[in-house]
């Protein structure tokens, strides 16, 4: 099972600078956990002390939201997972 | 009713298709609120008042830092220290004579949203922090008034447009809260978004093509992409779940 992550610009930094990752899983939670077992400078940029995502951080699954509950959400062989941050400058 | 001046100044626009008189005429009739005069609303501004929307206000509380000058383009050197109303209107009035620029200097809060707003056809989302943004996304609910946001970040931007009960609004899209803090921005990022923001709402006045509701447009700079997530509207959604639920 191969799902490609598509990492925001501002998180690409924490990934080695790649813009997708490709990762492994069934449902979204494990596609992430995957990704920041490969890069775990990304964990305290997804993920509050309490293990829950950050309030910032949207997760698209297939270009559609995957809010609410997004870690359950399951995904397919050549899905794709898309990690932005919300943003609110003028 | 167009004059010789605007039928020659506006030529350009006019000979688009599906554009014309007619639609010069919607523009110059139009009225249409700008929430901030920062990045975005600088560039939105300069457009729809190159483009000849015939009443616009804006409202913002800033005085003009030197630390705005890389993106906020209505202000240079010598207006530091000036109101950003000011300071703006100024140029903007030279920039089109005939349109009517009202500049109300002022927060945007909970007690003043209603009377900024009232009698304006459409509402441009150029502010700064979420808290405000969400502010506009009710009142344009609450007054079945477009909506026409735009956001920007670094290299990054998004836009969206807002037809109230109708399609996805500003909470539907955006769930939770942020933390406010100092943002990066690279003053083409603004120009970029606030570009979209000024397409949409001439568009919308016009009646032409096709608008950017439903969909989240991200641009990344960076990678120079445009990016467009699809978003629907959150019958549960706190803002408009009612409404839509109403008039379904």
């Amino acid at each position: 099972m191969s799902v490609k992550v598509n990492i925001n610009q501002d998180l690409q930094q924490y990934a080695a600078k790649q813009e997708v990752v490709e990762v492994g899983g069934s449902t979204v939670g494990q596609c992430i956990a995957d990704l920041v077992q490969q890069f775990p400078d990304l964990k305290p940029e997804l993920f509050g002390k309490d293990g829950e995502l950050l309030e910032y951080i949207e997760i698209y699954v297939n270009m559609e939201s995957a809010y609410p509950e997004e870690m359950a959400k399951p995904v397919s062989d050549g899905d794709e997972i898309s990690i932005i941050q919300m943003i609110f400058g003028g | 009713m167009l004059t010789s001046y605007d039928r020659e100044r506006y030529d350009r626009q006019m000979i688009i298709q599906g554009f014309g008189r007619e639609g010069q005429e919607k523009l110059k009739r139009a009225k249409v609120f700008i929430a901030g005069v920062g990045g975005l609303g600088c560039a939105v501004a300069i457009y729809l008042i190159a483009a000849g929307v015939g009443r616009i206000r804006i409202a913002d509380h800033g005085v003009v830092e030197l630390s705005n000058l890389n993106r906020q383009i209505l202000y240079w050197d010598d207006d530091i220290g000036k109101d950003k109303v000011d300071s703006a209107v100024e140029k903007l009035k030279q920039l089109n004579h005939q349109v009517e620029v009202e500049m109300v200097k002022g927060t945007i809060d909970e007690s003043s949203i209603s009377k900024l707003v009232a009698g304006f056809d459409l509402i441009i989302d150029a502010m700064d922090n979420l808290p405000t943004r969400y502010l506009l996304n009710q009142a344009a609910l609450e007054n079945n008034t477009p909506l026409f946001h735009g956001a920007v970040q670094g290299l990054e931007g998004r836009a969206m447009t807002v037809i109230p009960g109708q399609t996805a609004c500003l909470r539907c899209v955006y769930h939770r809260k942020l933390p406010q803090t100092k943002v990066p921005v690279l003053g083409a990022t603004p120009a970029i978004i606030g570009s979209v923001q000024a397409t949409e709402v001439i568009k919308y006045i016009v009646g032409i093509g096709k608008l950017l509701t439903n969909r989240l447009l991200v641009y990344n700079g960076l990678s120079m992409k445009f990016t467009e997530f699809r978003v629907k509207l959150d019958p549960d959604c706190e803002h408009c779940g009612q409404l839509a639920g109403g008039r379904s």
